[in-house]
C-alpha cells in the first residue's frame, strides 16, 4: 500500500506546484493520475520515488523487509533500498540504447546486487532466465539480444515494463507510459500494466482520460498542485472541462483520430 | 551465484585482445627504452624539474616581449597569406568551379601537405632560405593549405549548384560568379576556419621559433641550451598567456560572427 | 528613397575601408617583420635549387641502413604509447571533472583547471622539459605525448561524458541502484563508441606529433630526418619525406576506415 500525505515543493520563486497533496492507494487498485500540463502530477510522482525532496509532506511504502518506511524522510543508502520495491515504468527513452532488451530488464535489479558483482557483470544465468521469462510476460522474448536502439516505441515500452516485473516490487509507478505511443500500441500497453494491480498498488499519470476511464479503477485528478477529484474513473463531461480547462478541446481532438486497429487489440508478437 | 557464474567462458571474448594488447604495449615499451612503472616515474621527475626552475627571472620579462610581439605577428602573417593561398587552392579543388582535372591535381597537393608535418616543411624552407622569419611565415602559410584548403573547399562545393547556373545565366563570368556568388556563401566559413587555424599557427609559430624562426620559441630554446631555466621559465609564462589569449579572443570572435551570420 | 536599404556606395564604402584597413595592417607587419611575401616567387630558385638536389630520392637509406626500421618502430611506438597512457588519463580525469559522474564540486573543478592548463601548453615547452628530466631519447616523446593527448582529449571526454542521455541514468537510479552502477551500466555503453573512435584519432595526431618531436630530441624518423638535414645528405632527406608522408596518409586511412566501422556498425 501506499500513503502520500500534505506533500508541498514550491518553486525558488515562491510558487507552489504541489501544494498538499493527500492520497492513499491499496493492492489491487490501479489509480490514473490526471491533470492539465504543469499541473504537478509528474512531481508527484517523482516524489513518490524519492526523486525528487518535497518541502515537507510524507511518503509512506512498504520496505523492503515489509516494515513501512517514509521515502520523504530517507536517502542515500536507506533511499536506494526502499527504491529496491518501487518499480517505475517510464517513456521509452529512459531505456539504455545501446545495451539489448535482456540486460535493460537486468537493469531493474541492479539495486540488489553488489556494486563488485556488478561491475564485472555478474548476472547470474538464473537470474537471466528470469529476465527472459519477463520477458516473455510482455511477448518480447523473442528480441531479448536486440538493442533497444533499434526498436519501436511500442517494443521499448515493453521492455520497460518487463523491467518493473522483473524487479518484483511492491509498489509499481509509471510516468506517461503512453504518452509517445499511438491508440493501439497504447491500449496494449495499459493491458500489460493492469494485470499487475492485482497484488500491488499502481500508480500512473496519464493524458488520456478515456484511456484511464477504461482500464483503472480509480482516478486522480490535480490542478495547481491540489487534488481536485479523487474517485470512480468515469468522469463526466463537466468534471473533465473543470479539470482541463481549455485544454480539453485538444485532448478530444485527440481521441477522435480513428483507430486502423480494432479498440480492442490482440497481443501479438510484434517481428 | 556461483563461481560458475564467473566462469572463464564467460569472458572468453576478452581474453585474446587483453593479451595483444598486453603485448603489443610490452613491445613498444621495449623498443622505447621504458620498463614497467618508469612512466609514472618520468611525469613525476617532469613535474619535480618544473619545481626547479621556479622562480621566474622577472628581469628577463622586459626582453621577451618583443620576441613574443614577433611570434604573434609570424603567426598572424602566415595565417593571412596561408588564408589567402587556401582560397585560391580552394576555388581550384571545388568540383562546381573548376575543371575536374584541376580539381583532381589540387585535392592531391592538398592531401600530401595535410599529411606533412608542419616542422619539415619548414626544415626544407630553412634548408632553401636560411634562418629567418620568412622561412617561418612562408612554413606557416604553406601548412595552412592542408586543414584550410580542404574545409573551404568542401564549403564551396555545398552551395548550390542552381544558384552558381543561375548567375551564369544572366551571363556573369566565373570570377564575377566567384565575388559576387561564392565568397559572400563562405565568408562566415573563412573566417572562422581562419580564427580557428590561427589559434593552431600561434603554438606553432612557437615551435617553428625553436627550430631557426626566431621568435620567443628561439628565446625558450635558447634559454634551455644556455642551462638558464629561471628564464626559460619566463618565457614558458609568456607563451602560456600568449596561447590562452588568442584562444579565447578567437572563441569570442568566432561566437561573435557566428551570431552576426546567423542574423543576415 | 526607401530608408531602410543600405545604398550600394554606402556598401561599397564600408567595403573599400575595410578592405584598406587590411591591407594597411598586413603591409605594416610585413615591413616590421622586414618580410616581402613576393620574395617567395622572386627567390623561387633557391627551393629550385634544393629540390633539385634532393632529387632523384636515396631510397635504398631506407632498406641499407638498419637505423630506419628501428627509428619507424619507435615513432610508431611512441605514439602508440602516448595515446594509451594518455587516453587513460584523459578518461579517468574525464570522469571526475563531468558533474554526472562526479558530485563533489572541488574535484571537479581541480580537474577541469588541469585540463584547461594542459590545454594551452604547447608541445615545444613540455618535450624541452621532459628531455631535460629523462634526457634525449624517445622516452621524453612518451611522456610529451601523454601529457599532449591529456591536454587535447581531456576536455572533449569531458564533453562526452556530460552530453550522454540522463533520462537511462534516471531510471537506473530509480531502481535502486549506486552511482557507480549508474556509470557501468548507462553512462558507459553510451561513451564508449566515441571514446574509442577519439581514440583512433589520437593515435593518427599522434604519429604526426612523434615525427615532429624526434627534432627536439624525441628520437623516431622525425630524428633521422632532422639528421640528414643537418649533414646535408638531401637524396636520404626526400627519401625519408617520401617515407613520411606515406606512412602518415596510411595511418590516416587505417584510422578513419576503422572509425567509420565502429560509429557506423551498430555491433560494436
Amino acid at each position: 500500500m501506499l500513503e502520500v500525505k500534505q506533500l508541498i515543493k514550491s518553486l525558488p520563486n515562491g510558487r507552489k506546484v504541489l501544494n498538499g497533496i493527500s492520497f492513499k492507494v491499496e493492492k489491487g487498485e490501479f489509480v490514473g493520475i490526471l491533470g492539465p500540463s504543469g499541473a504537478g502530477k509528474t512531481l508527484t510522482l517523482r516524489c513518490l520515488n524519492g526523486l525528487l525532496k518535497p518541502d515537507s509532506g510524507s511518503v509512506v511504502v512498504q520496505g523492503t523487509d515489509g516494515k513501512r518506511v517514509d521515502i520523504c524522510q530517507i536517502s542515500k543508502r536507506e533511499l536506494r533500498r526502499a527504491r529496491q520495491k518501487i518499480g517505475v515504468i517510464f517513456q521509452g527513452n529512459h531505456l539504455v540504447k545501446r545495451l539489448s532488451a535482456l540486460e535493460n530488464v537486468m537493469i531493474g535489479r541492479l539495486g540488489q546486487i553488489s556494486t563488485f558483482r556488478s561491475i564485472l557483470y555478474g548476472f547470474t544465468d538464473a537470474e537471466a532466465a528470469e529476465a527472459v521469462a519477463a520477458l516473455e510476460k510482455v511477448k518480447m522474448e523473442h528480441m531479448a539480444d536486440v538493442r533497444t536502439g533499434n526498436m519501436s516505441g511500442g517494443e521499448m515500452q515493453r521492455v520497460a515494463i518487463a523491467r518493473a516485473i522483473f524487479q518484483s516490487p511492491t509498489l509499481l509507478l509509471a510516468d506517461e507510459p503512453i504518452s509517445s505511443l499511438d491508440p493501439s500500441n497504447a491500449r496494449v500497453i495499459m493491458k500489460l500494466i493492469k494485470p499487475l494491480s492485482e497484488n500491488i498498488p499502481v500508480v500512473g499519470v496519464f493524458h488520456q482520460p478515456d484511456m484511464t476511464a477504461k482500464y483503472c479503477t480509480r482516478v486522480i485528478a490535480i490542478k495547481d498542485g491540489k487534488v481536485i477529484y479523487d474517485g470512480d474513473p468515469h468522469l463526466s463531461e463537466n468534471l473533465l472541462a473543470e479539470i482541463y480547462g481549455e485544454e480539453l478541446q485538444q485532448i478530444e481532438a485527440n481521441k477522435n483520430i480513428p483507430a486502423l486497429i480494432p479498440s480492442e487489440p490482440t497481443l501479438v508478437h510484434t517481428s | 551465484m556461483t563461481w560458475k557464474d564467473f566462469s572463464l567462458k564467460r569472458y572468453r571474448k576478452y581474453i585474446l585482445p587483453l593479451i595483444i594488447l598486453v603485448l603489443v604495449t610490452y613491445g613498444a615499451a621495449m623498443v622505447c627504452g621504458i620498463s614497467y612503472g618508469e612512466l609514472g616515474r618520468g611525469l613525476v621527475s617532469g613535474v619535480v624539474f618544473l619545481g626547479h626552475m621556479f622562480p621566474p627571472d622577472w628581469s628577463a620579462f622586459n626582453e621577451m616581449l618583443e620576441p613574443a610581439f614577433q611570434s604573434i605577428i609570424i603567426a598572424f602573417l602566415g595565417t593571412f597569406f596561408g588564408a589567402l593561398l587556401s582560397l585560391i587552392m580552394a576555388l581550384l579543388a571545388a568540383a562546381n568551379i573548376s575543371n575536374p582535372w584541376v580539381r583532381n591535381i589540387t585535392r592531391f597537393l592538398i592531401g600530401v601537405e595535410r599529411s606533412l608535418p608542419e616542422i619539415v616543411i619548414l626544415l626544407l624552407l630553412v634548408a632553401a632560405f636560411g634562418l629567418g622569419s620568412m622561412p617561418g611565415i612562408i612554413a606557416l602559410a604553406i601548412s595552412c593549405i592542408g586543414m584550410l584548403g580542404k574545409l573551404l573547399a568542401d564549403s564551396i562545393e555545398e552551395i548550390d549548384h542552381i544558384m552558381i547556373e543561375s548567375m551564369q545565366s544572366v551571363g556573369a563570368k566565373k570570377i564575377q560568379v566567384i565575388f559576387f556568388g561564392v565568397l559572400p556563401q563562405i565568408l562566415p566559413n573563412l573566417i572562422s576556419y581562419t580564427l580557428f587555424r590561427f589559434e593552431l599557427n600561434i603554438r606553432l609559430s612557437v615551435i617553428l621559433g625553436a627550430v631557426g624562426a626566431g621568435g620567443v620559441g628561439y628565446e625558450l630554446d635558447y634559454a634551455f641550451n644556455m642551462l638558464e631555466y629561471h628564464r626559460a621559465f619566463t618565457a614558458m609564462l609568456i607563451i602560456l598567456v600568449m596561447v590562452f589569449s588568442t584562444e579565447q579572443l578567437s572563441y569570442f570572435l568566432r561566437k561573435w560572427i557566428k551570431v552576426d551570420a546567423a542574423l543576415k | 528613397m526607401i530608408p531602410s536599404i543600405q545604398l550600394p556606395s554606402q556598401k561599397y564604402k564600408r567595403k573599400v575601408t575595410a578592405f584598406s584597413l587590411v591591407i594597411i595592417v598586413v603591409s605594416t607587419a610585413c615591413i616590421y617583420m622586414d618580410f616581402n611575401p613576393l620574395g617567395f616567387f622572386t627567390e623561387f630558385h633557391f627551393v629550385r635549387d634544393l629540390l633539385g638536389e634532393m632529387m632523384p630520392p636515396n631510397f635504398n637509406v631506407l632498406w641499407s641502413s638498419s637505423s630506419v626500421g628501428f627509428s619507424f618502430l619507435q615513432t610508431m611506438s611512441m605514439a602508440f604509447l602516448g595515446t594509451l597512457y594518455g587516453g587513460v588519463i584523459a578518461i579517468t580525469i574525464a570522469f571526475l571533472a563531468a558533474n554526472n559522474t562526479m558530485p563533489a564540486r572541488v574535484v571537479r573543478m581541480i580537474a577541469r583547471a588541469a585540463l584547461s592548463l594542459l590545454r594551452v601548453i604547447p608541445a615545444l615547452v613540455v618535450i624541452l622539459i621532459f628531455v631535460i628530466a629523462v634526457g634525449l631519447g624517445s622516452f621524453a616523446g612518451v611522456l610529451t605525448l601523454v601529457v599532449i593527448t591529456v591536454g587535447t582529449f581531456g576536455k572533449l571526454f569531458t564533453e562526452i561524458i556530460e552530453n550522454t542521455e540522463n533520462p537511462p541514468s534516471e531510471a537506473i537510479y530509480s531502481a535502486g541502484a549506486s552511482r557507480v552502477q549508474v556509470i557501468r551500466y548507462s553512462v558507459i555503453p553510451q561513451i564508449l563508441p566515441s571514446f574509442v573512435a577519439n581514440l583512433l584519432y589520437a593515435f593518427d595526431v599522434n604519429v604526426r606529433a612523434a615525427i615532429g618531436l624526434g627534432i627536439f630530441g624525441g628520437g623516431g624518423i622525425g630524428f633521422q630526418l632532422y639528421l640528414s638535414l643537418r649533414v646535408l645528405h638531401y637524396q636520404d632527406a626526400m627519401a625519408y619525406i617520401c617515407f613520411i608522408i606515406l606512412l602518415v596518409i596510411s595511418v590516416e586511412k587505417l584510422s578513419d576506415y576503422l572509425r567509420r566501422k565502429i560509429l557506423n556498425d551498430g555491433k560494436f
